[in-house]
């Protein structure tokens, strides 16, 4: 019997999620179903039951419907979030890979009585979702945050950076890094600058489809990822991603080149202005020439960064005093000009200043392929004798990233504009052909 | 017999998540491929059929059509629900009475047969609780459901299906009855009653394979099965009647078993390949010969229950050779049918020995030249083996053309749906509902009656227009200037008289226009009523054009002076008929004209032409007797 006195919202308010109920509604219609979780999107008085039938339905109540609890569930264990977890003890002789996850959709599973979406915790949870991801050796999982990528910050670059150098020290063969997709582009740059000579491949990878769909590109993905650290003869940080929208083959971008061009396809991520490093498919693995080979040094890992940059995209009508108060706090500006590198030639007065002012501004192009150019133009002329400067092709993003990087490294802004324009980690192109279009 | 029926009818609007046309295409602009995975349902199990799917561990190519775009190659997110085809199925949930839901809420179906490029199939929840009366009795509508269409299978081979991207987002109205059905001639009945009901609110699509039917049957004693996807309406009652015949078939196996204290099958596949080496043409021979294998299983206490293929009705062999083949082998042999296929008495007697059978017992064999796949055939087929003691296993078939069905894969639970957290839900206001209840189409049997007393039909004629879904195109027709009589002629006996016609490809669909110019030259008298069939077997089967079927049927318009040449011809040729008989020979002759005519000219006249010839001829021998 149900208590037609207690208003049911407020009952069912204090149900857990999984109870098993009855609603009787004022026409007399029996609803008998598991409370499940609302969506964002329900409206506020909706409770949504699962069907005997697997169906979800949203019922708006009110205090006419007639609650009936058949079963309370007990609840849900609350699991706490885990931090930074230290590397356990080396395992045997056998070659491993180290899977760093940071909460991105592809090292996730689902919680379907929340909805929400964790990542995984250890080799148990992870060989769930890819049963075959250690056929080939194993695979030792190394939770070093969980964030959206949207979410990361430059202070998770250094967390991921430290933890590759941990991973090689303790003996992996190669790192996996499963990343969200949205910024994965900025954290491969930036880990390219802060971790040289690698022993090994550094591979982010990442999914544009959640794992708990089973079509997702994350069951390809990851074991292309894994194969790759596994096996391949490379040593520098690279992003693997899907080559086109079919699920058999693979491309190899080097970190700081690739972009992710589309929100939503498989294919989203490209290496701009060159070829990629390569390709996978299957187990067979073919890097070009321009793949970096472990060099025999000693890895070098540097994690001084600082964080006191801004990156701007020029837009007609962005005002000097508007420029001016977004950069404020900044030792460093990378600003994603027009065509081959402008700016109103209105800034050019207000540029002298702040470079004057020690702020080191650095040049690139919005149209995301081909270089800069400064001598075209008298604009660019104009900028570059005021002390822009200008930074070829390398990506906004990229530059960025090793805006940060080389401010971490030096104080005085001319070692800062000499790291700029030194080539670290293969980043700038020079050469750019025809083949692979604009 | 206790049935349930799903109409699945798709819908004339854009698609469901995105705003592709809902138009099948033969263009091909490229190919993508693609494997799946089964992933977990909300409480974290496994769906039977999606594991099973799952572990055949196909790759799938998906056809990319001009209809088609990132959606359906599930490259992009799915759009909003299409509020077009929700008010379509809203407004099919009132015209059966059914309670529509507060908040739809849009589920991921798990299917990972690969018809749904994202591996699961979006459906929701519209309206519960309608009904529906057919021939006195209300029958329970439990669900009306909006759900996305399937891609469309091109191909099967070895490991790789192949689906073509336009079916994939046609919405589907899916409409469930109650289990309440009790004859195979009342399932039709129900269906054909929903039919016109979906029909009615005229934004459905028409023609082969748009109107598809799930019939969910059980017998006294049996369990519930599914036969998934029937096109062909009319067979429905068949399917009844041969399911039917199969659960008690199923059940009288059942009840043997146990009488015979039989247990199920423990032991596993045996290689008895060197029992079989002098084995006589067939495929035990072929496998050996290429290296293959010849497992053995035994099937204990199933003497004498498997069958032979000679015997007519469903036989328990061919359930176990269904569940063999749904891993890739072509078939089984079973003991209850050797000797045959170049396997000798000598040899089952040397595999009876090696399995050590009682005379009860049977045995089961597969030949492959892939020890895996015989392996897993033979382990399929003593698992369906030990369900035998069970009676009749939860499955879901696929109908054949001939009536019957074959196993297609285990029965889904509710652990195959979870929340599509990609589209949001929508709040169906009580506004909207009263719009829609206020804008409700004509109903089919107030259509029957209207168009009854417009049009002057009989009961009967209204109500075969309506069941076959045709009053529309009706009225159309009529409205250009048809006459009634003529129409319904076309629509009910010539049309679907083109169904028996045999034919490689599926016919297309008689679009109005091509009707309303068949119609239009018959009543200018280019051709007679005998020649509306072959007019229309030429443009609807063979694909060709009014001008080319008219002159291949022999139907080019013939002048009154060739018919009047060929009625001449006939009275010459039967001189002494007629001079014996007088006007009486006016029949029999008709006859010879009809033949030469074929159709050319009305009947009508051409027995005009023909009566006032002989009666000229008549008067030419002094006056008519």
């Amino acid at each position: 019997m149900g208590e037609p006195t207690v208003d049911p919202r407020r009952k069912l308010a204090k149900l857990p999620t999984g109870s098993e109920v009855e609603i009787t509604r004022p026409d007399g219609r029996t609803w008998h179903g598991i409370l499940v979780p609302a969506t964002e999107f329900s409206a506020e008085n909706v409770v949504v039951l699962k069907l005997a039938t697997g169906y979800n339905v949203g019922l708006a109540i009110t205090e006419r419907d007639v609650l009936t609890v058949i079963e309370r569930a007990r609840r849900p264990r609350t699991s706490k979030p885990s931090g930074p977890v230290a590397i356990s003890p080396p395992p045997p002789a056998t070659p491993w890979v180290a899977l760093l996850t940071t909460g991105g959709t592809i090292a996730s599973r689902v919680d379907y009585q929340t909805g929400g979406v964790k990542p995984v915790r250890d080799e148990r949870e992870i060989l769930e979702s890819f049963p075959a991801l250690d056929a080939e050796g194993p695979v030792r999982v190394v939770p070093v945050f969980e964030r959206f990528s949207e979410d990361i910050v430059p202070s998770d670059w250094v967390a991921l950076a430290e933890k590759i150098g941990e991973s090689f020290r303790q003996g992996a063969r190669g790192v996996v890094i499963a990343h969200g997709t949205d910024t994965m582009g900025y954290t491969a740059a930036a880990l390219s600058f802060m971790v040289r000579d690698p022993p090994g491949p550094v591979v982010l990878v990442g999914a544009q489809r959640s794992p708990d769909r089973p079509s997702s590109d994350g069951f390809t993905n990851l074991p292309a990822a894994i194969h790759l650290a596994r096996t391949g003869d490379l040593g520098e940080v690279v992003v693997v991603m899907h080559d086109g929208v079919s699920d058999d083959r693979f491309t190899i971008h080097r970190g700081s080149r690739v972009r992710k061009m589309h929100s939503s396809r498989r294919d989203a991520f490209e290496s701009r202005n060159a070829p990629p490093l390569g390709h996978i498919e299957g187990k067979r693995i073919q890097l070009g020439s321009e793949a970096r080979r472990p060099s025999g040094s000693p890895i070098r890992v540097d994690t001084r960064l600082d964080a006191r940059a801004a990156l701007v995209t020029y837009y007609p009508g962005l005002s000097p005093i508007r420029l001016r108060r977004f950069v404020r706090a900044d030792r460093g500006l990378v600003l994603a000009g027009t065509g081959l590198g402008h700016v109103s030639r209105l800034h050019i007065r207000a540029l002298r200043r702040l470079i004057t002012n020690g702020l080191i501004v650095a040049m690139t192009t919005q149209c995301l392929g081909g270089g800069t150019d400064p001598f075209v133009y008298s604009t660019g002329r104009e900028l570059v004798r005021e002390g822009v400067v200008y930074l070829d092709d390398l990506l906004p993003e990229t530059a960025y990233a090793k805006m940060l990087w080389a401010l971490g490294q030096a104080d005085d802004p001319a070692r800062v504009r000499a790291l700029l324009l030194e080539d670290i980690a293969g980043e700038f192109v020079h050469r750019r052909r025809l083949e692979g279009g604009p | 017999m206790k049935a349930g029926l799903e109409v699945h009818q798709q819908l004339a609007t854009r698609k469901l998540f995105c705003p592709c046309p809902s138009e099948l295409s033969e263009e091909v602009e490229g190919t993508v491929r693609r494997r799946l995975r089964a992933t977990g349902g909300e409480l974290r199990a496994l769906d039977p059929a999606a594991a099973f799917e799952s572990a055949l561990g196909q790759s799938f190519v998906y056809e990319v059509v001009p209809t088609s775009c990132l959606v359906e190659l599930d490259e992009e997110p799915p759009h909003a629900i299409n509020a077009e085809a929700l008010d379509v199925a809203l407004t099919v949930a009132l015209l059966l009475h059914a309670t529509p839901i507060d908040e739809i809420l849009v589920m991921r179906k798990l299917v990972v047969d690969g018809s749904n490029t994202s591996g699961f199939q979006r459906t929701a929840l519209v309206a519960v609780n309608g009904w529906v009366e057919v021939g006195g009795h209300r029958v329970a509508i439990d669900t009306i459901c909006l759900e996305e269409d399937a891609a469309r299978k091109v191909s099967e081979t070895g490991g790789e299906v192949r689906y073509r991207l336009d079916r994939l987002g046609i919405p589907l109205v899916e409409v469930a009855t109650g289990p309440d059905l009790t004859s195979p001639e009342q399932v039709r009945e129900v269906a054909q009653a929903i039919g016109a009901l979906l029909r009615s609110t005229q934004r459905v699509r028409r023609g082969i394979g748009t109107i598809r039917e799930d019939l969910n049957l059980s017998i006294e004693g049996g369990t519930r099965v599914e036969l998934k996807g029937v096109q062909e309406l009319r067979l429905l009652p068949k399917y009844s009647r041969e399911e039917i015949a199969r659960q008690e078939m199923l059940l009288r196996a059942k009840e043997e078993l146990h009488r015979r204290g039989a247990k199920p099958p423990s032991g596993g596949p045996v290689d008895v390949s060197d029992l079989l080496r002098d084995a006589g043409p067939g495929p035990v021979a072929s496998s050996l010969k290429k290296g293959g294998v010849v497992l053995a299983a035994p099937l204990p206490g199933f003497h004498g229950l498997l069958g032979r293929s000679a015997e007519p009705g469903p036989r328990l062999g061919r359930e176990l050779a269904d569940y063999a083949r749904s891993v890739g082998v072509r078939g089984i042999l079973h003991s209850d049918e050797l000797p045959s296929e170049g396997v000798e008495a000598s040899h089952v007697e040397a595999i009876r020995h090696r399995l050590s059978l009682a005379p009860q017992d049977a045995f089961a064999l597969v030949a492959s030249t892939d020890a895996a796949q015989a392996l897993g055939a033979l382990q399929r087929v003593i698992g369906r083996a030990a369900l035998a003691w069970a009676g009749v296993p939860p499955e879901t078939r696929d109908p054949l053309p001939d009536g019957t069905s074959r196993y297609s894969r285990p029965l889904p639970g509710r652990d195959r749906m979870y929340p599509e957290t990609d589209v949001p839900p929508v709040t169906l206001s009580v506004d909207h509902l009263t719009a829609l209840g206020r804008r409700l189409p004509e109903r089919p049997e107030e259509t029957r009656e209207r168009i009854r007393g417009q049009y002057a039909l009989s009961n009967e004629v209204a109500g075969v227009l309506l069941r076959e879904g045709e009053a529309d195109r009706f009225e159309a027709l009529v409205r250009k200037g048809h006459a009634p009589a003529l129409v319904v002629r076309l629509l009910t006996h010539d049309l679907p008289a083109l169904a028996a016609v045999p034919r490689a490809e599926p016919m297309s669909e008689a679009s109005e226009t091509v009707l309303d110019t068949i119609l239009t030259a018959w009543e200018k008298g280019q051709f007679a009523k005998e020649g509306v069939q072959p007019m229309l077997e030429g443009v609807l089967v063979h694909g060709r054009s009014l001008v080319e079927a008219a002159s291949s049927a022999g139907l080019a318009p013939m002048s009154r002076p060739e018919l009047e040449a060929i009625v001449e011809g006939v009275l010459d040729r039967n001189d002494a008929l007629w001079r014996a008989r007088g006007k009486a020979a006016q029949s029999p002759l008709m006859g010879d004209v009809m033949r030469e005519v074929r159709g050319r000219r009305d009947g009508k006249e051409v027995a005009e032409v023909l009566e006032k010839a002989l009666v000229r001829r008549l008067e030419g021998l002094g006056g008519a007797r």
